[in-house]
């Protein structure tokens, strides 16, 4: 499978056109149209920025890098455990707004290391994320971010 | 009063001795003839004309006369009743020509200075140590100035006139690793040796330390009921706090603000601030949106009751501030996550009554049940208006789940009874706290979580209310400094300072029953709580951990501190905790 910078290969053929000179420049043979279900597959073992960077390729893209269950992935996959099923875990995340809200909004900020050290003489194993693993209490502090957030911006209506 | 100087500069380098004592004399009332200018206006109001730029030397003679009082009292009666009777002084609003004629009196010769100790930095988050740092370092008063803005003072007010030295010298610390707050501004802390016969000398032109001292000279005006001089001092406030910038001006004008408040008696203080419950809701939020300390409360809060809720399949909590409900969103969705599923919910919700009659309660609930809709957690809401907690009957709370319908231990109803910044309103009555304490155990819940502001506001004497008011406040101002970005920050912060000003204006304006903003510290409250038949329960390390985490998305979260005392954890700025959270359960 091509890098993400060949992925003008995977563009439609109307495309391709736009994309003519840097192609004969780089002779890059044309690949498949893989359809929208494998890329999604492929997509699915991403890491963030190569799902954020797809979304910038077209708009079909685009609609595909919004796919949640993308995002579900891009989650799940390096986090720790909160101990709930998986379809629990969708449903609840689902309603409260999304995964790609949950991980734009709330866990990524929670993934950069403090610019400032984390000050006190009491915090114990408050290192930030390594690698792009999310511990127990970063979920659990997102998710509840995440509903908070929810709760005020929906507008519920009046009873 | 003494004042105490440490000038790293060489600007004070060696004090000269005193001035011979006829051309200091004159000096001095030819100038208090011409005008009061430059006449230290603290001493004013209390009725001594001294000049700002002779403070120096009238320290200095104040020391030598405790000092030359001290060596010929013990060796000499007579020279003391000599001193008190015998001799003839003039004008004794003219301390520093008092002095010296008392000091001739005792043929006392001038004693060299010793040169000033040298200066200890105290590098609170503050780059900027100024080289010619000066503060002032009065008896009573400890203004380790970290900026020119806020100052922390020590607890004890200012007493009567300035003539005795000899017991400040035992109070003097060094230096201030107490509180402070601020970021900006000259450097601090003073390392004084406390073998004090060295006096030092300040130059008390520093704006923000001559405005706390006319503040608390104020408070004690007050107290003593001199109004005149409380008068003058409030003029002199609002004109010093307009040379002010940032967090210490706004404390300052709403201090300023709720004295006058207090001396021009209106019928109600409280009321002129001229809102209603809703907007203090509102004014709430933006005060949740614009720092921690609410956020940290709730997160706290609902990890207690978590735990306490873990394996019952019916839960119920009491909320005592329901407001805009902002606590349970989170917790509803921790509950959904549950592994094994969520438990069915109730809740509760107390609120005060509404003017408009609008029903705020059922809005909240509403939205709450349509939350609960969306995760899939059975819930189920009744608000209650009640004007005070104490009000409520546990009858009427309708506890279920230890009658008929429980079967199994698991399938009673688990219950939480949750207080945010509620509890300290009871203490405007006697015996209301106690009331609802008793109540609350008549629910027999599984846990009382309760978050207070820390910090004692209801101290006997009015001064001292004051003082510890306007340190908790300063703190307060100057951690919501921090967040200055998009227009919304700004207006979130403004509305936050209102709320906060709200709350300034009770504790210094009202009395009685209006004075609701009666806040007690958690030792305070724990001995409350063990008297009305409660225990701790500890709060655990992931609550701490997710406060810090919390912190850490904060702009200007360096600032803040997470700190665990005894099982209970409290959030501040810096090393001053300004709010607790601690949870309880029935003893025994």
């Amino acid at each position: 499978m091509k890098r993400p910078e060949s992925a003008s290969d995977l563009l439609p053929p109307e495309k391709k056109k736009r994309k003519s000179v840097s192609d004969e420049e780089e002779e890059a043979t044309e690949a498949p149209d893989l359809g929208e279900d494998l890329v999604l597959e492929v997509l699915k073992r991403a890491d963030a920025r190569t799902v954020a960077r797809a979304a910038c390729v077209s708009r079909r893209w685009r609609r595909m890098a919004e796919d949640e269950r993308l995002w579900e992935a891009v989650c799940t996959a390096h986090w720790a455990s909160i101990g709930c099923g998986t379809h629990q875990l969708r449903s609840v995340v689902l309603a409260l707004g999304g995964f790609r809200r949950l991980h734009s909004a709330y866990l990524l900020p929670l993934l950069q290391p403090a610019s400032r050290p984390l000050s006190g003489p009491f915090s114990p194993g408050i290192a930030p994320a390594s690698g792009g693993r999310w511990g127990k209490d970063e979920v659990q502090l997102s998710l509840s971010l995440l509903s908070i957030g929810y709760f005020m911006t929906t507008n519920f209506g009046r009873k | 009063m003494k004042r105490e100087h440490q000038g790293s500069g060489g600007s004070s380098g060696g004090y000269p001795p005193p001035p011979p004592s006829s051309s200091m004399g004159k000096e001095k009332l030819t100038e208090e003839e011409s005008q009061e200018a430059g006449v230290d206006e603290l001493l004013a109001a209390l009725g001594y004309k001294v000049r700002s730029s002779d403070m120096a030397d009238v320290a200095q003679k104040l020391e030598q006369l405790e000092t030359a009082m001290g060596t010929s009292a013990a060796q000499d009666e007579a020279l003391l009743s000599h001193l008190a009777s015998d001799t003839v002084h003039y004008n004794p609003s003219d301390l520093s020509t008092w002095l010296e004629s008392m000091l001739s009196e005792l043929n006392a010769p001038p004693a060299p200075l010793p040169l000033p100790p040298p200066l200890q930095t105290n590098n609170y988050g503050s780059a900027t140590a100024a080289a010619d740092s000066r503060f002032l370092f009065d008896s009573s008063v400890i203004a380790p100035a970290e900026s020119s803005t806020i100052t922390t003072v020590d607890p004890n007010p200012i007493h009567g006139p300035p003539v005795n030295p000899s017991r400040d010298r035992k109070r003097m610390r060094t230096s201030s690793s107490s509180s402070s707050s601020s970021r900006d501004g000259a450097a601090t802390a003073a390392s004084v040796p406390a073998e004090v016969s060295s006096v030092v000398v300040v130059d008390s032109q520093e704006a923000g330390i001559r405005l706390v001292h006319a503040l608390m000279a104020c408070a004690d005006a007050i107290q003593q009921e001199n109004y005149k001089a409380a008068d003058a001092l409030v003029k002199q406030i609002a004109f010093l706090a307009a040379s002010q910038g940032g967090a210490m001006r706004k404390v300052a004008g709403y201090f300023a603000e709720a004295i006058a408040r207090r001396i021009y008696r209106p019928p109600h203080p409280q009321q002129d601030c001229g809102l209603d419950s809703t907007f203090s809701d509102i004014l709430q939020m933006h005060f949740y949106e614009s720092c921690p300390y609410l956020k940290f409360a709730h997160f706290t809060a609902n990890q207690a009751i978590l735990e306490a809720f873990s394996g019952h399949r019916k839960v119920h909590v009491i909320d005592f501030g329901m407001n805009q409900g902002m606590q349970w969103p989170a917790l509803m969705q921790a509950l959904a996550l549950r592994p094994g599923g969520p438990p069915s919910f109730r809740l509760t919700g107390i609120g005060p009554p509404q003017p408009d009659n609008s029903d705020a309660l059922q809005q909240v609930g509403w939205k709450l049940a349509q939350l609960a809709g969306t995760i899939n957690v059975e819930f189920e809401y009744r608000g209650f208006v009640a004007g005070s907690l104490a009000d409520l009957e546990p009858y009427l709370l309708e506890t279920r789940g230890s009658g008929a319908e429980a079967g199994s231990p698991e399938e009673a109803e688990a219950v939480a009874v949750n207080s945010v910044l509620e509890m300290h309103r009871l203490l405007a009555r006697p015996g209301a706290a106690e009331k609802v304490l008793g109540t609350v155990r008549g629910l027999r819940p599984k846990i009382f979580t309760m978050v207070e502001q820390e910090a004692n506001h209801n101290a006997g004497p009015f001064a001292e209310r004051f003082t510890e008011a306007l340190h908790y406040y300063s703190t307060m101002f100057d951690s919501l400094e921090g967040g200055g970005g998009g227009g919304g920050e700004q207006q979130d912060q403004m509305m936050s300072e209102i709320y906060l000003g709200r709350q300034i204006c009770n504790v210094v304006a009202c009395e009685g029953a209006e004075r609701t903003e009666r806040h007690e510290t958690l030792v305070q409250w724990r001995a409350r709580m063990a008297r009305a038949g409660f225990e701790p329960v500890h709060l655990g390390s992931n609550a701490f951990k997710q406060a810090s985490m919390l912190l850490a998305l904060f702009a200007g979260g360096d600032g803040y501190r997470v700190e665990e005392k005894e099982g209970c954890l409290t959030l501040g700025w810096h090393t001053r905790p300004l709010i607790a959270t601690s949870a309880w359960q029935l003893a025994g």
